[in-house]
Order: C-alpha cells, then structure tokens, then sequence
C-alpha cells in the first residue's frame, strides 16, 4: 500500500533530544529510532513527558512559547529542526492524533479531506483518498452512506477514527498518537486498537499510553519514559517479562507510586 | 504505483526542503502575509482615537482654566460649572434608579426566581441593554415629561437615563451573584448558614466587586449620552435648582453649541472642553471598571483553587 | 423588581404605540428613512465585520500575547467615547478632512463604481452626507464586532487548533477552515449586535449626515436615518405640541418600527451569543 518505505532502517531517528523550559529539563537526552512496521508504546507515569516528546517528533513543541529544543530528531536521515525545513512539511508527514477526538466543524467527507484541500488537490484524488484513508482507519463500511453527514454527529469511538482516516489521507509514514483511547469506552477503544493493529504493518507507528495492557496487546516495542528520561526501552514481551531497570520493573508491575 | 499519483502521496525521494508536492512555498508565504497585514487592521482603531483625543485636547486645553469649571455659562462662551454639576447630579439620581431596580431585579434574578422566569427576564434585560438611546429618550418624554407632567427637569432626565441603565446594572448583578462558585454556596449552606445570612455574609463579599464594575461601566455609558436627556430635559445656565426643574449636561451644551453652527470660536471651544471633561469622567470610569473587574477576577480564580 | 423596570420600558412603549398607528396622516413616508438607516447601517457593518475579524484573526492568532494585550485597549476604548463626541470630532475634524482631500480623490479617481462620481452639491469641502456617516459608525460599531468575534475565535480549544496544524496546515488555513467555521455563532451575533448598535444610533449620525429627508444620489450626499430624523425634527414636534400631534405620533411611530427592528436583531444577536461581555462597551 504505501509507497516507497525503505524495506528496514530508521524512518525516525531522535538523538539527544532534550526539550527545556527557562528552569527545568522536560525531555533530557532521548535517543531512539523507529523503524518501518513497527508499533512502539511510550509509557510513563503522568507527567514524565510522554506528551512533550511525542510532540517534538513533528515540532509541535514549537508552537509553545518558552521551550527550548536541543538534539535532532532525523526523518529518513534529515534533521526536521534544521534551518531551511519548513514545519509544515515536516507535520504533513506525522501525522497526529489526540487524546480527545478533535473532529472539525465540517462534514465527515471534508473532515478527511482537510489535508489534501489545503494542498488544492482535485477532486478524483481526494474522492480516492478519503475513501482510502477511511478504508484504513476501518471506518469506511460504517460511514460511507453518509459521507455529508456532520463529523459531530458520530460517536466518540467513530470520531477518534475519523481523526486517525484524517491524518492518514495525506498518506503520511508516521503516525504519533497521544493516548487515543483514554477518553472512549471499551468498545470503542477495542476498535481503535483495531485499526492500529492493521497499520502497523504499514507505517510507523508511535503510540502514548497510560495502559500497560493496551500497550502489551498492541506494541512490538516498548519504550519506558521517566522524569524526562529515558529509562528503558526494547521489545514489548522484554520489557513485560524481563525489565533490566526497577523504575521499569515498578512501574510494570502496578507497584509504582 | 498507482497511488504515487496521490497528492498527499509522499515523494519516493523525501527532501524536506525540497517539497514539491503541497504548494508549501505559496501557502507558506500567504500565511506570512496575512501575519503581517492584519495587525495593520488595528490602525483602523488607533488612529483615529488617538486622532479623536488629540482634537479634543488640542481644542480644549489652550484655553481651559479653572474658569471653566467653576463658572456657568453665559452666550456662546462662559464656563462649563452648570453642567458639569448637572452632569453629575443628573448621574448621581439615575445611577441610584438603576441600582434600585437592576441590583435588586439582579439579584432576584440570580437567587431567587425560578430559573424559567430567571430566563426570560434575562433575555428581556439582555435586549433591553441593546434599545437605542433614542427610543429610550422618546419614551422618557412621552411619560415623564408629557404623561406625568414632571416638564422638562431633572427628575424626568435622572429616571429616564436610569431606565437606560438599568439592564447594565442588572445584568452585571446577575452575573456576578450567579457566577459564586456553587461549592462555596453548598458549603454555606451545608454549615447552616440562613439564606440571608449566605446572601450578607458570603455571596455579596465574592459578587460586590464585579456588582461595581458593571455600575461603573453603566455610568461610563450613561453619563455621554445625549438623546434621552435632550428629550427630557434643557439646557439652562445655572446648576440643578429643584427636581422638577429644568438641569443642563455637558452633553447637551456640545449639542446645543452644534445646534447654534458653531458661529463664534468660544462656542467650538467650549463644546471641546465640555467634550475633554467628558472624556475625562468616561475614561476615569473605564479604569475603574477594569481594575475593580481584574480585581474580581483574580478573586473568583483564587476561590477556585 | 427587574420587572418592572423591564415592564416599564416595553409596555409604555406599547401603550402610545398601537394607539398612534392611525394617525399616520403626515405626508412624510416612512420609507425614506428606512432606507436611509439601511444605507447607513449595512455598508458600516460590513467594514466593520471585515476590520473586525482581521483584528479578531491577529489578536487571537498571529501576534505575541503580549502585544494583544497593549493593542486591543485601543479597540475598546472606541466603545467608551460617548456618541457626542463622536459627532463632534466628525463634524469639526474627519469631515472636513474627507471633504478636502478624501473625497475629492475618490470622486474623481474611483467616479467609475457606482455611487462614487460627484454631482452638483456633493461631495462638499465639509464632507458631511452619507459617506461621512458610514465612516463615523464603522469606529462605534467597530469594538462589539471585533470583540465578539475575538472572543469568538479565541474559544476555538487548542486540541483543534493543533489538529489543523498536525496536518500540514498552515496558521492561515486553520484559521479561515477551521477557527472561522468553528466560531460561526459568535460571528453572527457580532454581526446582528453590531448593526442593532449601528441602526440605533443618533447623535453622531445626526451631527454628520447632512440630514435631509432624500435618498441621495451618491454616496456623499445627505440623507436622514430613522434615528436621526427623530433627534433632528423632535424641536418641531415639541413646539407644535397643541396643534401638530400628529409630528410627534409620527416619531413615535417611527421610534416603534426602529423599536422592532433593533428588537428583532438583538433578540437573534443575543441568541447567537450566549456568553455576556460586562467588561467592554456593555455588550
Ligand atoms: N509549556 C510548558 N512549560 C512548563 N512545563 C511544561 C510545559 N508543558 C509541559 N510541562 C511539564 O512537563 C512535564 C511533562 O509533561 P507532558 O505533558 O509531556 O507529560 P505526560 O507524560 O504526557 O503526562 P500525562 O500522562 O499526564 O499526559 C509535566 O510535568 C508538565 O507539567
Ligand atoms: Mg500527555
């Protein structure tokens, strides 16, 4: 389906990332990649900075005055922080997706058009995309009768869904998702890890949890933050069954405080 | 491939500074232009402003002495003491007409009446605050002045102006009793606090100061108006001598030196400096709306916390 | 007690209003000061939703907090100069300044859109006529339009805000996308408060309209509001008292249709904007 990944290798490389404000370290030297096909779980105590650091992936930190990045975070082997790489570029290939679902005020057809309209995209390839992107995000047979319908008339589940066919529509290799089941029901929740279970054979997927089971049922790999720090990171059932570090070991196991 | 056609398809070669795909370069410095036109658009509102208020000062302040407000008027010239005084009396009575009916209307409004009833008065109030002053005035003059044979004085001017006050008034004490955090009501009443002394004791402390601030943003917007008095009142030289006797204003010596064409240069002199005190009294009223509103605000987040 | 008050205010009117219906036996026709107060209203607003969304758009959106906070006063502080003082400043300054170098240019330079060309009286070197008015009420209307519609558009949540941006999109394309559809509400109800607040006004209008009881021929000619016509011709009306009721049932009239008017658009003003602003202009 999608085209041109490299068949093995980083699509995303972070290294050194730290992120400041004017009195304390939020992100402190964080290295890691991520490769093509693969599904990586950011886990954390709240507040640790699995928020910060998801969003300085595709330089939304940016939009919040005061931060200070430092490091690089590599896209097929290009620093998206240096100087001549418009954002906008970079977040077209990143997509996002948010805690809440952030449906816009529009139809669910234009919803997931939005980032081919802004790219005066004509009509054919935006009818094949969006039928595309909400094919993918396993939304199609439940909306594809009431396309004009307005996006907040769908249900929670169906919304987060709609945002991930959203993000996905401009055919992005990244996907950063920032806790998106933590505000819907079971069901809906069990839906969403659908999707994400098939696109992860597709792209990379990076994805913020505050649940260790979702994380063990979705990831390959696991990558524990802490204070800004990262503690641990490797594959999910090491990290479940064989954590090398007790701040993860704690943390896994429920007993963290 | 077939999708490699797709617009928002990556590029099989990924330069992000080359991207060729997304029309990046145009809408970026679209984005860049609106940034920088727009907040030209505030020029709109300064300059004349700033304009409006250098006039006024400029055409004022040469000749303003204490003459002009410790002495009435005479002709075209004179001072501004009449209705400077009458300004302020005029004021005074309609700010406590308007606190008669829309603190206590307010009030009733917010604590007491049913939240049907509470609605549409609301609406009624809301509406009200939007009646041209105009209409206020005709209706002032159609009851006061003409059905009530109060003539054109004082008291037919202070409860019109006070009618048009009124929806501020009641509006800013609705909002203010209603706005009392509800767990600081729960936890006077859970304490066996009586109604009244909830009313006393807790909720008019935390309401009293946004209370103020919307009286003093009524009389900002009462004390320049023009057309209700104009309507029931008239411009005479002295100082209030009764109720039921005729009052001048500031406003209405601007709009009778207007009315005579402005002939003699005092007249456009004095019609700036009745205007500059004006400017004066409105402005002052301003700031105090908005350090006794910023006040109340800073009170009503820390009750939150 | 708010009853009352309210009572007091809708059913006096009430009271000389239908009573007086009949009586309409005036040659003046109603008409021409409808459209006189349309002509004034509508072009006014428009500018000053155009303006207003700008400053609205760069407030909420393209400039440093801090800055906002030192220029938006300014647009406040427009709501807080009495009317009168409006009038005045527009009779004695900005019309003769419109007179004398701005409409000589637009009615020789711009003659080929309609209504801009002179003729025999107008433009005159005092600039007072419609267009002068228009001016005048675009600055009264000015701070309800853009602070409704800043408000407006600063209630757009940031998650959504941030989704447009996750996508590529520019701050521009978000705002005129998303924020905008987003705050449609609060943009209408800037719309009908702001022209409730332009079609009621008086005193200024009055003082720059070079009132008269004609729909002009262009734009800089005088013409007569509603509202103006009442504050212009309420002398007459006081001074035939005994024998020329009929003037002053005429405005009363008149006042009654304005009444409805101003009525109807607030009540849909108010609908659209749910929230209430204490702080600036009363709105
Ligand atoms: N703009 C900012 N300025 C200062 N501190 C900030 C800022 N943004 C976030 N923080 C702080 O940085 C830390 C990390 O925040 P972040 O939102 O990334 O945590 P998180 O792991 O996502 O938490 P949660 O699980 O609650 O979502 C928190 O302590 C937060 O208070
Ligand atoms: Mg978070």
């Amino acid at each position: 389906m999608s085209a041109a990944l490299p068949p093995d290798g980083a699509i995303l490389s972070v290294d050194g990332l730290g992120v400041t404000t004017r009195d304390r370290d939020l992100l402190d030297n964080i290295s890691i990649d991520f490769s093509a096909r693969s599904l990586t779980a950011v886990v954390g105590p709240s507040g640790c900075g699995k928020t910060t650091f998801v969003r300085s992936l595709n330089r939304m930190t940016e939009l919040t005055p005061g931060l200070r990045i430092r490091g690089t975070v590599r896209y097929l082997g290009q620093d998206i922080y240096a100087k001549g790489v418009n954002p906008v570029v970079v977040r077209r290939r990143m997509g996002m997706v948010f805690q809440r679902p952030t449906v816009f005020p529009m139809s669910i057809f234009e919803n997931a058009a939005f980032g081919l309209r802004i790219v005066r995209a004509d009509d054919g390839e935006v009818d094949r995309a969006v039928a595309e992107a909400l094919q993918r995000a396993g939304l199609w047979d439940e909306v594809k009768d009431e396309l004009d319908r307005p996006a907040l008339a769908l249900s929670g589940g169906q919304q987060q869904r709609l945002c991930i066919a959203r993000a996905l529509a401009v055919r992005p290799r990244v996907l950063l998702l920032d806790e998106p089941t933590s505000a819907l029901d079971p069901g809906a929740t069990q839906r969403v890890e659908a999707t994400l279970q098939r696109l992860k054979e597709d792209i990379v997927l990076v994805l913020v949890t505050h649940n260790v089971g979702q994380a063990a049922r979705l990831s390959d790999r696991i990558a524990f933050l802490h204070s800004g720090r990262l503690v641990e990171v490797g594959a999910t059932a090491d990290i479940l069954e064989r954590p090398r570090e007790k701040l993860t070991e704690q943390f896994i196991t429920g007993r963290y405080e | 491939m077939a999708t490699a056609t797709l617009p928002g398809n990556l590029p099989v070669v990924d330069d992000l500074r080359r991207d060729r795909t997304g029309h990046v370069r145009g809408r970026t410095i679209a984005d860049r232009l609106v940034g920088w036109l727009l907040p030209l658009l505030y020029l709109v509102a300064i300059v004349p402003i700033l304009d409006l208020v250098y006039w006024v000062g400029r055409a004022a302040l040469p000749t303003f002495t204490v003459a002009v407000i410790t002495t009435d008027p005479s002709g075209a010239g004179g001072g501004l003491y009449a209705p400077l005084v009458g300004s302020l009396t005029i004021l005074l009575f309609a700010t406590g007409f308007s606190l008669l009916f829309g603190f206590f209307g307010g009030l009733a409004t917010a604590e007491y009446l049913a939240e049907r009833v509470a609605g549409v008065i609301r609406i009624t109030a809301n509406v009200m605050a939007g009646t041209p002053a105009i209409i206020v005035g005709l209706f002032g003059y159609i009851a006061f002045v003409s059905y009530f044979g109060w003539g054109f004085s004082l008291a037919a001017a202070s409860v019109t102006l006070g009618v048009f006050m009124t929806p501020y008034v009641f509006r800013a004490t609705d909002i203010a009793y209603a706005s009392v955090p509800p767990h600081i009501r729960e936890a006077a009443v859970g304490s066996g606090a009586r109604p009244l002394q909830y009313l006393m004791k807790v909720a008019t402390p935390i309401a009293l100061p946004q209370v103020l601030s919307g009286v003093f943003l009524a009389m900002a917007i009462g004390v320049g108006e023009t057309a209700p008095l104009y309507l029931t009142t008239t411009t005479v030289a002295l100082p209030p001598l009764g109720f039921f006797q005729p009052v001048s204003a500031l406003s209405l010596y601007i709009w009778s030196d207007y009315q005579t064409g402005f002939i003699l240069p005092i007249a456009i002199h004095r019609a700036f400096q009745a205007a500059f005190l004006l400017l004066v009294i409105v402005i002052g009223l301003n700031v105090l709306v908005r350090i006794v509103a910023s006040r109340s605000r800073r009170r009503l987040e820390g009750l939150y916390q | 007690m708010a009853i009352i008050a309210v009572l007091l205010g809708a059913s006096g009117l009430e009271n000389f209003g239908p009573s007086f219906w009949g009586f309409n036996a005036t040659n003046y026709g109603i008409l021409i000061f409808v459209i006189g107060s349309f002509l004034t209203s509508v072009p006014a607003l428009a500018i000053a939703m155009v303006v207003g969304l700008g400053i609205g758009i760069a407030s909420a959106t393209y400039l440093p907090r801090i800055l906002a906070a030192w220029l938006d006063p300014f647009v406040d502080l427009l709501a807080g100069i009495p009317s009168i003082i409006y009038g005045l400043w527009g009779y004695l300054v900005l019309g003769p300044f419109f007179g004398q170098y701005v409409f000589p240019w637009t009615s020789t330079r711009l003659a080929f859109l309609p209504g801009l060309a002179a003729n025999r009286l107008s433009p005159a070197p005092n600039g007072l006529g419609l267009a002068l008015a228009i001016v005048v009420l675009v600055l009264m209307v000015l701070p309800i339009t853009t602070v409704l519609m800043r408000d407006a558009l600063k209630s757009v949540p940031r998650d959504l805000w941030e989704s447009g941006l996750a996508l590529g999109a520019t701050r521009w394309e978000v705002t005129r996308r998303v924020a905008i559809p987003y705050s449609k509400r609060g943009i209408w109800g800037a719309a009908f408060l702001g022209f409730g607040r332009a079609i009621g006004e008086t005193v200024a209008v009055f003082m720059v309209i070079d009132q008269a009881a004609k729909i002009p021929t262009n734009v800089y000619g005088g013409t007569s509001t509603m509202a103006s016509l009442i504050i212009g011709s309420i002398d007459a009306a006081f001074n035939l008292n005994a024998s020329g009721v009929t003037e002053l049932h005429f405005l009363a009239e008149l006042a009654l249709v304005l009444l409805a008017i101003t009525l109807v658009v607030n009540v849909a003003g108010r609908w659209m904007v749910r929230r209430t602003y204490t702080e600036v202009a009363g709105l």
